[in-house]
């Protein structure tokens, strides 16, 4: 596989290199852009109070965690908070006298860290708002030949080529920033580009008879540069990670190695019949899974080679738009690969949206069935890593959706004025009478809720 | 399976290279993180501040804007503005494509012993500061016989900044539309 891979890689550059009709050479160009977004949020959530669990305390002046260390204790959240965002987008833009065109895209995103200690004087603690990179590539184009992008960036699965997501409204709605304001794990949704921006060479052809696709290679599912292991040697966390002991005990999840040789692909169309704006995409992933490595050094693989496909629609017509579609696949939600005999993901994503001059409303939802927390519940495995028969209170898969409604009202071109209303719930019954727990904070709660109404602005510039 | 994949890996960006109907994809055209491009990146591939390069849409944004539909080979602020500026002399010839305007020889009403006549110079689709150049030429009446005289520097400078003012001033107005 890895030959064809680099085979065809080799053939697409050479032909995108070959001369071609002389055009007017240009400089390269550094644009910066960006956004910086301030909202408003009130948050109902459930089972996030714990009470007399052990947690975390307080660290002390000296920034490390008390003596006295984990202890049992209470805490209450209220529901109203701002939350600030920003990115900032540097583009390079240049031509050849070929009529190539090329450049580079990084983006630098300013939430690298969910959980913070505000005081600046505890240095051992990450601040929220630490920089970090989110996308970064090169790419090349030609108008006939296509384009290849090469670094840390979404693949055609994940996030470039998806139709039938409308979010073109509010935040995005179900697949918006509401995820800022709430505790997990009501939190993520499994929508495109939480794929990960891991580091991959990506074929994007031109567009003939409104037709185009494109496909990705991405060695492992890890970004930036290093090895990413955090000992002298081969462990959980480095790149090329591809067994690992007690793996199945890991949520394998975005941004850390789980997945490896991963493959993406989309086909979509795009057109126009009778006035109405029409596209259609399929698209899919599949990679190899991380395997188990017992401690004596016998490999087997006990979670499932990832492969996952989505279909989807959209039409537009006279300001108002609407989409759908299906994703379906061995992974549980957010891509993560689950162990055999687990339930399949299959989930079901909506939207519709109407534009009028700078106001558009809109409303979206997804509805999906996931192997859930299963897929590292390691108490319910035989010795060959095969499901043993449900006896603990293990669940039997995860019902996660959400719905939102929401507006957005464009004040001056970039500047947005947004309101936006989400709800989320998911829960995971259990297989025998004692119900699941989500979290120590909720003892017996196997379905937790959040209903987030955000309001604020977004420039982006 | 692999066969299939070497074939479709070999044959798509050769089928792609062929036909009238194809055409490059935009980098807009493609989706990112949750389809957040058009919210967070409005301005599609030309969003955000050019801090090193010439910024080759605004270029060509202005130039259109300016009179590239109108036909005019220089900006349009500043070709109006010229003819503007100069309309109190009479007009010898102007060639919008060259970017020339020059006017005829005009003695002002109160000093009839001199007259004046000017070329004015439009250069590129740019709106720009340097984008124009004003001579103004000077001849005075000595016994019957109009004899060249020198015109100070700062004579061409002075028309040179009224023109600039009047293609600001249209500028704004075409903006306010």
């Amino acid at each position: 596989m890895r030959k064809i891979l680099l085979g065809t890689t080799a053939a697409v550059g050479a032909a995108l290199l070959a001369p071609m009709a002389a055009e007017a050479q240009e400089a390269p160009t550094v644009r910066v852009g960006g956004y910086f977004r301030a909202y408003y949020g009130y948050t109902q959530q459930n089972a996030t109070s714990p009470t007399n669990v052990t947690m975390n305390q307080n660290p002390g002046d000296n920034g490390a965690v008390s003596s006295t260390g984990n202890i049992p204790g209470s805490a209450r959240l209220g529901h109203g908070d701002f939350s600030t965002d920003a990115e900032v987008h540097v583009f390079v833009n240049g031509k050849t006298a070929n009529g190539l065109t090329y450049g580079a895209v990084i983006e630098i995103e300013f939430d690298s860290s969910e959980g913070t200690v505000r005081s600046d004087a505890r240095r051992a603690f990450s601040k929220k708002t630490g920089a970090n990179i989110d996308e970064m590539y090169a790419f090349i184009a030609s108008p006939t030949l296509g384009q290849i992008r090469f670094g840390d960036e979404d693949g055609p699965f994940g996030g470039l080529m998806n139709v039938g997501w409308v979010s073109n409204f509010g935040t995005g709605g179900a697949y918006g920033d509401f995820e800022s304001f709430i505790v997990r794990p009501n939190r993520t949704g499994t929508t495109p580009g939480s794929v990960g921006d891991n580091t991959k060479i990506i074929y994007l052809s031109p567009q003939f008879f409104g037709l185009d696709f494109g496909f990705s290679y991405a060695a492992n599912e890890a970004e930036g540069e290093d090895t990413g292991c955090l000992n002298s040697y081969a462990s959980l966390n480095c790149d090329r990670a591809y067994a690992v002991t007690n793996i199945q005990s890991n949520g394998r999840s975005h941004d850390q190695p789980g997945r490896y040789n991963e493959l993406q692909w989309a086909v979509r169309w795009r057109g126009s019949v009778a006035g109405v704006g029409l596209a259609v995409g399929a698209n899919g992933m599949f990679s190899q899974v991380v395997r188990d490595i017992s401690p004596s050094g016998d490999i087997r693989r006990n979670l499932r080679n990832p492969e996952v496909y989505q279909v989807g629609a959209q039409a537009t017509y006279m300001g108002f738009t609407v989409g759908g579609g299906y994703m379906w696949g061995n992974t549980s939600f957010y891509y993560i690969p689950s162990v055999r005999g687990d339930k399949r993901m299959s989930m079901f994503f909506g939207g519709a949206s109407y534009n009028a001059g700078p106001l558009t409303i809109g409303a979206n939802f997804y509805s999906g069935q996931y192997a859930g927390t299963d897929a590292w519940n390691t108490s319910n495995y035989n010795a060959d890593g095969t499901r043993a028969p449900d006896t603990v209170n293990s669940p039997r898969g995860q019902r996660r959706w959400a719905y939102s409604v929401g507006a957005t009202y464009r004040l001056a071109p970039g500047l947005d004025l947004i309101a936006e209303y989400i709800r989320q719930e998911m829960k995971e019954p259990s297989a025998n009478a004692t119900p699941r727990a989500f979290s120590a904070a909720a003892p017996g709660v196997d379905r937790v809720k959040a209903s987030v109404f955000l309001t604020g602005v977004r420039l982006a510039f | 399976m692999k066969p299939f994949l070497l074939a479709a890996c070999a044959a798509l960006p050769l089928l792609a290279a062929c036909g009238e109907n194809t055409r490059g994809v935009q980098n807009d055209e493609y989706g990112d993180w949750r389809g957040s491009a058009p919210r967070q990146r409005s301005g599609g591939q030309t969003a955000g501040l050019v801090i090193f390069g010439v910024d080759k849409e605004r270029e060509a944004r202005e130039a259109a804007a300016a009179g590239g539909a109108s036909g005019l080979a220089v900006n349009a602020y500043l070709w109006r503005a010229t003819l503007d500026t100069l309309s109190f002399m009479p007009l010898a010839s102007a060639d919008p494509f060259g970017g020339t305007i020059i006017t005829d020889w005009y003695a002002p009403p109160g000093a009839q012993n001199e007259r004046f006549r000017a070329q004015a110079y439009v250069m590129g689709r740019q709106l720009r500061s340097d984008g124009i150049r004003v001579q103004v030429f000077r001849q005075v009446n000595d016994r019957g016989q109009w004899i060249d005289s020198p015109v100070s520097q700062a004579t061409n400078s002075e028309f040179e900044d009224k023109v600039l003012a009047r293609a600001r001033e249209l500028r704004s107005q075409s903006a306010q539309r």
